[in-house]
């Protein structure tokens, strides 16, 4: 009996002893170990002296040096120090505290201005934009084509083809579609929560729209071109955050999150049953399905380790929050962001080894880590 | 482990090491799921890192860790069992991607029985506990652990048959 259950092989064993011992390396780095008992006393004496003297050598830029040294022991280990390229083709959308910027594949980084959210066109030729009282759609290097003023703009989306495209977004309380020209702007409707809504276009030659009412717990598709005429709607338990469809336009992705109610649905229209749900996802941070595939990338954080999975495989884990996943636009590799290390990290999803940056917060001008709007298709 | 509480990080990784391969595989074992007995395990190693310096090292720091795996993997299981699940209809794995498999013989019949009884066996014949170690470890009567081993071991036998 014992020599048949050790030769058991389970499924990715050695990937998972090492990112496990990834994890816990980080995490023992990270603890402060507790005195002993009978020094405890004397220790505190010693560390309040200390304390004035780490803060006034942090004051100094050797100090502020060793401080960010130490910050670094949690991470990918061997993570470049600089995004010198991305894994693979496409550019980044990028908001940080300092506004929106655009990275190419080669690494180089252009700074649109100080905007609070973006997305890219379909081909990546634009960028829409938003300020806090203003659309606008900008080219990759930052000149505005146009704006419209309007309230608490957020969440823009476009669609479309090279030559006609439509921008969905949503204020204070209205959601709203614009001409990719900026033209022929249109309410679609309002509610109380709407300008939390999350929006997510159907692929495809119909301009179909698919949003939540978040705090309703209610999914609506729309169809654009038929002046807004629902083609679909649902109840969901628990709070919608999250929306999106596949590659093929035939599946429907709805995250919710809760403490009793976290949960990933995918439902294949018209039908009012979902498909597939993944309810083992405590934490559920976010989800996002894989380009080309009906594959969803979920990332939770049950406990102290927050990790994401692709089907039941887990593709990576780390200490703390990790944010996002996006994926590039080939569907080979899953970016996420991890606060504590200051790190991006891109995931191969078809084996090989994870790559990681760090410094990011500073190539970005910002005080925190950066969110990752978009990942843009190949270069047109 | 007394490197590891002075902070040696080649220390905690020598117990790593030495202790990760069983308690995974514990863990698999009882929850037949891959990717769960990763987080299983892992957040046991995480809870014993958060206790080190409270670990008492005339103690052994197996049957700790053991404890903890094993109660979680069977709470884990306890909740998958409630939960109606669906698994994606669609998906379609990438090249080289590992799916959930568990071997044949004794170990598929293993995943037929209850998590309590499947728990009891790993301990005794993969992590060699005695049956009165078991009792402490799960903080079951001394007699449940035994009617839980013959009970399991009779059910694999039947399946054999």
């Amino acid at each position: 009996m014992k020599h048949e259950l050790e030769r058991v092989e389970i499924p990715g064993e050695h990937e998972a002893r090492e990112r496990a011992w990834r994890v816990a390396s980080a995490a023992f780095a990270a603890r402060q170990p507790a005195p002993r008992r009978a020094a405890r006393r004397l220790v505190a004496v010693i560390a309040i002296a200390l304390v004035a003297a780490v803060v006034a050598a942090a004051l100094s830029s050797p100090g502020r040096a060793l401080l960010h040294s130490i910050r670094l022991t949690i991470g990918v280990k061997g993570a470049r120090p600089a995004l010198f390229s991305l894994p693979t083709s496409g550019a980044l959308l990028v908001h940080s505290g300092s506004g929106l910027w655009v990275v190419q594949a080669d690494g180089s980084k252009r700074r649109l201005g100080g905007y609070t959210s973006g997305s890219w066109s379909p081909h990546g030729l634009y960028v829409a934009a938003t300020t806090t009282n203003e659309l606008a759609a900008l080219t990759p290097t930052g000149a505005v084509r146009w704006s419209l003023a309007r309230p608490l703009v957020r969440r823009p989306r476009w669609t479309g083809t090279t030559t006609d495209t439509r921008i969905a977004y949503t204020t204070r309380d209205e959601l709203h579609v614009v001409g990719g020209d900026g033209r022929g702007d249109l309410s679609l409707g309002s509610a109380p929560d709407l300008g939390l809504a999350p929006l997510a276009w159907k692929p495809g030659p119909r301009r179909v729209l698919a949003y939540a009412l978040p705090e309703q717990g209610i999914v609506r598709v729309i169809d654009v071109d038929a002046k807004g005429e629902e083609v679909w709607s649902e109840a969901i338990a628990g709070k919608v955050s999250e929306l999106g469809w596949s590659s093929d336009g035939r599946l429907l992705l709805v995250a919710t999150t809760g403490p009793n109610s976290a949960a990933v649905g995918l439902y294949r229209l018209p039908s009012r049953r979902p498909v597939s749900v993944f309810r083992e996802a405590p934490g559920l941070v976010a989800a996002a399905l894989r380009p080309g595939t009906h594959q969803v990338a979920i990332l939770s954080r049950p406990g102290e380790v927050a990790s994401v999975k692709l089907g039941s495989r887990t593709i990576f884990s780390a200490a703390g929050d990790l944010r996002g996943p996006v994926w590039s636009p080939d569907g080979k590799w899953l970016l996420v962001g991890w606060p504590d290390a200051d790190q991006w990290v891109f995931i191969p999803v078809r084996g090989g080894r994870v790559q990681a940056v760090a410094n990011i917060s500073a190539q970005f001008r910002s005080r925190t880590l950066p969110r990752i709007e978009g990942w843009c298709c190949a270069q047109p | 482990m007394q490197g590891a509480q002075a902070g040696s990080t080649s220390d905690l990784e020598a117990l790593f090491r030495a202790y990760w391969p069983r308690t995974f595989r514990a863990a698999y074992l009882v929850v037949h799921d891959a990717a769960a007995a990763e987080d299983i395990a892992q957040e046991s190693f995480l809870a014993a890192i958060r206790a080190l310096d409270r670990f008492d090292r005339s103690r052994p720091f197996g049957p700790w860790l053991h404890r903890i795996v094993v109660n979680r993997a069977i709470d884990w299981s306890r909740a998958r069992a409630l939960r109606a699940e669906t698994e994606l209809d669609e998906r379609t794995p990438a090249a080289g991607e590992t799916g959930v498999q568990i071997d044949g013989g004794v170990v598929a019949r293993l995943g037929a029985l209850p998590p309590e009884h499947r728990a009891v066996i790993v301990l005794r014949h993969l992590l060699e506990y005695t049956p009165g170690e078991i009792a402490e470890l799960l903080d079951l009567p001394r007699g449940t652990v035994n009617s839980r081993l013959r009970r399991g071991l009779d059910s694999l036998a039947e399946e054999v048959r």
